[in-house]
């Protein structure tokens, strides 16, 4: 009988090995889904004066009773920008509540005071938290700048306005996506859909882009204010590339993609394209051009921004701003 | 043109049957179940639904078991029903119930093929019984049974299957007494040739018996999707391997104990699935080891046992429930004037108006935490352990198969949190034959079954759980005149507290959990009268009421009751 008894012993405790599961559970977190919500440390912001250049960030900290939806939601107060971090984790740190300057999409953040109210969206009557940032020092831009047409216009560049369109650089009222200026088109073409365009070209004949087209992102700022709706209004970008390098752009001998941008929202709209699908058309075939039809960025000569909307709507009027190259992803404001 | 060509298959085989002479075998079932039902609920509820509806049918098994040789047997069974209210053939159909091919090869191996039942462990393969039985009453025993006929869920808990079972055994006259073998392949699915890949079930037993006192035996059983069935490549696999040891020894010339056991593993693969929330592989263990003491003499016995099941340990042949709880029942499917779901009642379950599970399911089937919290996917249910006993009495003079089980089991792993749920459950039950209290000559028999379970968890308010079901399980039979019985029975639950329901995706994954709060008391109360032609061949009317009361307000109280009128003969 004692052996019978301690080989049960024996067979109990081989199997009685199994590891104590108290830290982990299966499913959900009761306390996530049910649990009282509560701040029980108090959120906070690393500083209320951020100059992005120096400082790269600012971060949020504070820890939830529980994991629920947080949403901090950042407001230029000049430019209107607006930026929303959001998370569920119960703790809210530098690894998920990080700012770099950034905004969600056009008009990017200036030097201005930045409204932040923070907010449980699921919590029913929760608090919602107020603070403020100074902002001394915009974000640098990581990507090749062509304009934000801070600078005025360069010596190369030309420019195409019907006789009734009044078109050019305007600074200073608050409109600009980025900065402090932008390109308008403003004016009433009843014969025809062109209304007016830029053509932006490097002083020295080269923009410093790289030759790889395959994960280089085209990016510009449009908003198109009268004169709108489906069909009705698009940009029209001409690349011309000098494909020989002589300084000259021969439009019968070298490559001019054509690639076309209509009308989708009001508001600021960021255009974002890879640079190596301006070869091919919206059904995906090669469009024809005169040169080796190969997109080569290192060899882009100008870029031109042709505005046109409908005719038979009346006075058009719309803004473009801030043309940048960025590589591996489209720009984010 | 089936049934035409079925009729013209059945009459030719009838032909050839006769001709042979003695070398075959007609059995089969008939009847006729007439229902009437009525729903009772208030007025200013529900004025939209239909109060009575009323169906029945007639039914004619008519099997044929042919004997080509001595050592094959042949059974097909044709089923003919018609619908109550059909006209002139409408509502009725014709099937092929069963079909299946049994021999012996050789004089050494037994093969059977076709529809097969199977059963093998707890753990492994077993068809474990529904909710809401504890010694239960003939009243309710009699219309029970004709679901459980229906679905082929036999009294020996094997499912029914269609494929092909061997067994053979090997004596020795060493050290082992005989080597047993058993397998078995069976068609789970069938392929739809886009999504469903075609799913096979397999497995086997080979028990290895040493003495009539030491045993040891390998189970297998294993679900697997046959690849280039489907263009994709999915596979769902599962492979559930045990070993059982049972061991008896005389402790004196009073007691023997049987030292019984069962350890296993269970890997469930989910192979190219293209869902990200499928895992490639789940894996767990279980042990069930028990001491059972015999008093000899006595048809009494005890056992004590412990067994601990992982929260992961996913055995589909043993954790298929009969009832799938989740689906609405197929009579007052809504009710109120909100149309509401109806969820099932016991009466459902009486009747025989729920979804029944006619083949294993890969995934844990939903269960009803108010009728069984404990141990919803029968011995086989995943994260419990804990230790269990059992009083066992066959036979007494006055005092029939008497029973306590109870069970003290906590989860393996915490759901949702880290505080685990803790379960008690106690049932008992006993017939009681009052005649021989009485001296009567007629039988008058009490059936007495109880159920208390009590689920509980602890930690922060949000968290608790405190759950508590009680079922009575009542019935008398009184044989009034020979032959002739009156039958009344009670099935009466009472449900309070609060649960936070698993609800679990494809993968047996628990997403969210569903929290409930129980109020309820369901009563079921029958009444019929059944004259015995034979013990094969019964006519019963019965009266049945189901009332529902909710004390938290939140579900509508209704009540259903049901006249039947059932004829059954067994041949």
């Amino acid at each position: 009988m004692k052996k019978i008894i301690l080989s049960l012993v024996t067979i109990l405790l081989i199997f009685s090995c199994r590891k104590e599961d108290s830290e982990t559970y299966d499913g959900p977190n009761l306390n996530d889904l049910f649990g009282e919500f509560s701040i029980t440390q108090d959120i906070t912001v690393s500083s209320n004066t951020v100059n992005f250049p120096v400082d790269n960030k600012v971060y949020f900290s504070g820890e939830l009773s529980k994991n629920t939806t947080w949403v901090i939601d950042l407001k230029g107060q000049t430019t209107g920008a607006n930026r929303k971090i959001s998370g569920t984790d119960r703790i809210i740190s530098i690894d998920n509540a990080t700012w770099d300057g950034g905004a969600n999409t056009f008009p990017g953040f200036g030097l201005e005071t930045v409204f932040v109210e923070i907010s449980f969206p699921s919590e029913d009557n929760s608090v919602i938290l107020y603070d403020t940032l100074q902002v001394t020092g915009s974000k640098i831009d990581d990507g090749i700048l062509i304009t934000s047409f801070e600078n005025g216009v360069g010596t190369k560049w030309s420019n195409f306005n019907q006789t009734t369109v009044a078109g050019g650089i305007t600074c200073g009222d608050g409109n600009a996506a980025k900065g402090n200026c932008y390109y308008g088109f403003n004016g009433t073409v009843g014969w025809d859909w062109a209304i007016g365009s830029v053509m932006i070209q490097d002083d020295n004949n080269d923009f410093g882009l790289p030759a790889s087209a395959s994960n280089l992102y085209f990016n510009m700022a449009f908003k198109p204010i009268e004169n709108i709706g489906n069909e009705n209004t698009f940009i029209q970008f001409w690349f011309d590339e000098d494909e020989n390098g002589d300084g000259i752009f021969d439009p019968a001998t070298e490559d001019r993609f054509i690639y076309e941008y209509w009308y989708q929202d009001t508001g600021w709209s960021l255009i974002s394209y890879k640079y190596a699908d301006i070869q091919f058309d919206v059904d995906g075939n090669q469009v024809a051009t005169n040169g080796n039809g190969l997109p080569e960025p290192g060899k882009l000569f100008s870029i031109n921004v042709f505005y046109l909307a409908n005719k038979a709507n009346g006075n058009a009027k719309a803004y473009i701003d801030h043309l940048i190259f960025t590589t591996n992803k489209p720009y984010t404001p | 043109m089936i049934k035409k060509t079925l009729i013209v298959l059945f009459v030719i085989l009838s032909n050839y049957i006769f001709g042979q002479q003695k070398k075959f075998q007609i059995n089969g079932a008939a009847r006729g179940y007439f229902f009437s039902n009525e729903l009772n609920i208030d007025e200013s509820l529900d004025t939209i639904t239909t109060r009575k509806a009323n169906y029945g049918h007639t039914l004619l098994d008519m099997g044929v078991n042919l004997f080509p040789n001595n050592n094959t047997e042949v059974l097909a069974m044709f089923r003919i029903r018609n619908e109550l209210g059909g006209f002139w053939g409408g509502g009725v159909s014709f099937d092929v119930r069963q079909l299946s091919l049994k021999g012996v090869a050789a004089d050494v191996v037994r093969y059977e093929l076709g529809d097969i039942d199977l059963k093998m462990t707890p753990y492994t393969l077993f068809n474990y019984q529904e909710e809401g039985v504890i010694n239960e009453g003939d009243v309710f025993a009699l219309r029970r049974d004709i679901v459980h006929y229906d679905m082929f869920y036999n009294n020996n808990n094997s499912w029914r299957m269609q494929g092909a079972k061997a067994n053979f055994g090997l004596e020795f006259n060493g050290l082992i007494k005989s080597l047993d073998f058993k397998t078995f392949i069976t068609r789970q699915r069938a392929t739809d040739g886009i999504l469903e890949p075609e799913r096979l079930f397999g497995g086997g037993t080979i028990k290895l018996v040493q003495s009539d006192n030491l045993s040891l035996a390998f189970n297998t059983v294993n679900i697997f999707d046959l690849e280039g069935t489907i263009p994709d490549s999915i596979q769902y696999k599962n492979n559930v391997h045990t070993f059982n040891l049972n061991y008896s020894k005389d402790l004196n010339e009073k007691i023997k104990l049987d030292f019984k056991s069962e350890a296993g593993i269970s890997n469930a693969r989910y192979i190219n699935y293209a869902d990200n929330r499928a895992p490639e592989t789940m894996n767990d263990w279980f042990y069930d080891v028990s001491v059972v003491s015999n008093f000899k003499g006595k048809n009494t016995s005890i056992t004590l046992g412990y067994k601990d099941v992982g929260a992961d340990f996913l055995s589909p042949g043993a954790q298929t429930k009969r009832i799938n709880y989740s689906k609405f029942p197929a009579l007052y499917q809504q009710i109120t004037n909100d149309a509401i779901g109806r969820q099932i009642s016991y009466s459902d379950v009486i009747s025989g108006n729920t979804e029944n599970s006619f083949k294993i399911s890969e995934e844990l089937m939903p269960y009803y935490a108010a009728y069984n919290n404990s141990n919803p996917y029968g011995l086989a249910t995943p994260n419990r352990k804990g230790v269990y006993a059992e009083f066992q009495r066959t036979d007494s003079v006055k005092f029939k198969n008497s029973f306590v089980k109870t069970a003290l089991l906590t989860q393996s792993k915490g759901t949702g949190t880290t505080e685990k749920k803790n379960f008690f459950l106690i049932e008992a039950g006993t017939d009681v034959y009052l005649n021989d209290y009485l001296g009567w000559k007629k039988q008058i028999k009490l059936d007495l079954g109880l159920r208390y379970e009590n689920t509980s968890r602890g930690g922060e308010v949000f968290e608790v759980v405190a759950l508590s079901s009680t079922f009575v399980d009542l019935g008398l039979s009184y044989e009034l005149v020979e032959s002739f019985d009156i039958l009344i029975g009670a099935k009466i639950w009472s449900v309070k507290g609060n649960e936070f329901n698993n609800d679990r995706n494809q993968f047996n994954n628990i997403v969210n959990f569903n929290v409930v709060n129980y109020g309820f008391n369901e009563n079921t109360y029958a009444a019929g009268l059944r004259y015995r032609f034979s013990d094969k061949n019964i006519l019963s009317a019965q009266y049945q009421i189901n009332n529902i009361k909710h004390t938290s307000g939140v579900s509508p109280d209704y009540g259903i009751s049901q006249f039947t009128f059932l004829y059954s003969l067994l041949f």
